[in-house]
């Protein structure tokens, strides 16, 4: 009862919720390679949006747009636009620090640096902002609070991050990302690595943070789509084919394509 | 059948083992040769004296102080050359043609007979001065450890994955941070493997010391005259009729092999550590 009524009050959030992302004539290329077509998508602020859709659909490379970590690599390009609070995050005079800052990203591998949990937390951090001392101990804090790890790793802060568990050290690259106060947060995969038990740790974390921040999650299962969501995109062959408030794509899809890939005909 | 393959089983092995043996064979004999003969000269002596002329007894104190300051100048020179090098191979140079001809120099480098490097260096170097230098000496050592920490460097870079770049750009950090905090760390164990591996090589070179450092027999503490080192030492009297030099040369090697032994134990100490 409680749920559902938590639910309903989600989507009446989503309902009044300001767009945050709008993406518009998103074009995306690997070499020659076209991997994404004509994309339109606005995202909920506050809310989680799911992007779901089989391999090679263009779900990952649209999340990698978002924050131009594409731009690493130099046969990668986008075109089109993304406009975050009212600019447009591909023109390349958008400073990248400032666009990374607000835009957080966590990888389908846990991926921490070798060195301790503390300086883990701390390492953007404190590249952003000097703070004393004992204000970054505080931030850090902070952040591991909410990643929902400090309980688990408050004693042994210097103790490496490699000697964490799958689960906890994709929490700390969750906590790492919010030490920097970003406003948008992106998950590629997030728990496709880890076993059921830190999968469901992570997306009751996903449930906590929605509060406060933008989420756009790509996963390739779709139940936990459906769990953590208020709103799915379906994507197949770079094209966004259909985008909808979650109860309403995996109850009442309008699109055929969309049907079949939710009823398992293909993916 | 079954008896055929385990016959065929057994006769490869047979021949893997001879191989390994035949190989091994070799190296244990320099090893014990060098031990038994160098023992005997192990004496205080050797570290507090300098080399002695024919027919008197000495020390190599004066080609240890050689050695150790030309390699550690050598170090000085060629391990930030070829770690900022091997950076840039790894790191920022991945799509250009600047990084595969610099790559492909390197190698060229990586292979070059070393006194080719010591002929290379009196000319640009020894001539113009007009005298042998410990400098010069240094500086065929640091151009043969420089193509080999470049190599290392380069590779270990390579190995980190390509995710952790990725998370730490999407942190928004610039990339001379992302690379000197986050890579560097992961790649130490494979860079310090590096270096010592060239630390060892450059020990023992002689030819390129020849045209450079030449040698000395007195005490010299002035890099920029000839300086003594054990490796011409050796040669010089391995080569001469005098019992107590051919001592004296077995002696330096001993200490040599030792030094270059202790390094590739550490190598391999270091290498683990990195695979843990």
């Amino acid at each position: 009862m409680i749920e559902l009524l938590d639910r309903l009050a989600a989507e009446a959030l989503v309902m009044q919720s300001p767009a945050k992302i709008e993406v518009r004539g998103l074009e995306f290329f690997y070499g020659k390679t076209r991997a994404l077509n004509a994309v339109d998508l606005t995202v909920s602020a506050n809310a989680v949006t799911a992007i779901i859709g089989p391999s090679g659909c263009g779900k990952s490379t649209l999340l990698r747009t978002i924050n131009r970590i594409y731009e690493l690599y130099p046969d990668q390009r986008a075109s089109g636009e993304i406009v975050i609070d009212g600019r447009n995050v591909l023109d390349p005079r958008y400073r990248l620090p400032e666009l990374r800052r607000s835009v957080g990203m966590v990888f389908q591998k846990p991926t921490p640096f070798a060195t301790n949990i503390r300086k883990n937390v701390a390492f953007a951090l404190s590249y952003y902002e000097r703070l004393p001392k004992a204000e970054l101990a505080d931030r850090v804090e902070d952040a591991l609070r909410q990643a929902a790890l400090w309980e688990e790793v408050k004693d042994k802060l210097d103790a490496s991050a490699l000697s964490l568990s799958g689960g906890q050290q994709q929490r700390l690259c969750i906590a790492r990302t919010l030490a920097v106060r970003p406003e948008i947060i992106l998950l590629d995969e997030p728990t496709s690595a880890l076993d059921p038990i830190s999968t469901a740790k992570i997306e009751e974390l996903i449930h906590e943070l929605r509060k406060h921040f933008t989420i756009v999650i790509v996963t390739h299962n779709m139940q936990q789509a459906a769990r953590v969501s208020q709103r799915t995109a379906f994507f197949h062959l770079g094209e966004l084919i259909e985008v909808g408030d979650t109860p309403q794509i995996f109850t009442n899809p309008h699109v055929q394509r969309t049907q079949d890939y939710i009823t398992g005909r293909y993916g | 059948m079954p008896l055929r393959r385990k016959l065929a089983d057994l006769v490869a092995l047979l021949f893997a083992m001879a191989a390994t043996l035949f190989g091994l064979i070799w190296l244990v004999w320099i090893l014990w040769t060098t031990l038994a003969e160098g023992a005997a000269a192990i004496t205080p002596a050797l570290f507090t004296q300098m080399t002695p002329p024919p027919g008197s007894s000495g020390g190599l104190l004066n080609a240890f102080y050689g050695s150790a300051v030309m390699v550690l100048l050598a170090l000085a020179i060629g391990t930030p050359l070829g770690i900022a090098a091997g950076t840039y191979l790894a790191e920022h140079g991945r799509n250009s043609r600047l990084a595969a001809v610099v790559s492909f120099l390197n190698d060229v480098l990586l292979s070059a007979p070393s006194i080719v490097i010591g002929l290379f260096v009196y000319e640009l170097v020894v001539r113009p001065a007009g005298h042998f230098s410990g400098y010069a000496g240094a500086l065929a050592l640091a151009m043969i450890l420089l193509p080999i920490v470049v190599r290392t460097t380069d590779e270990s870079l390579r190995l980190v994955p390509n995710q952790m770049r990725e998370a730490a750009f999407a942190l928004g950090l610039p990339a001379w941070r992302v690379t000197s905090r986050i890579i560097y760390k992961s790649a130490l164990s494979g860079i310090i493997t590096g270096i010592l591996l060239g630390l060892a090589r450059i020990a023992g070179e002689t030819a390129p010391l020849l045209f450079t450092a030449l040698n000395n027999q007195f005490w010299s503490a002035s890099i920029a005259q000839p300086l003594a080192n054990v490796p011409v030492v050796i040669f010089q009297y391995a080569m001469s009729p005098y019992d107590e030099w051919h001592a004296l040369a077995w002696a330096g090697a001993l200490v040599l092999t030792t030094f270059v032994l202790g390094l590739n134990l550490m190598v391999r100490f270091f290498a683990r550590k990195g695979s843990k």
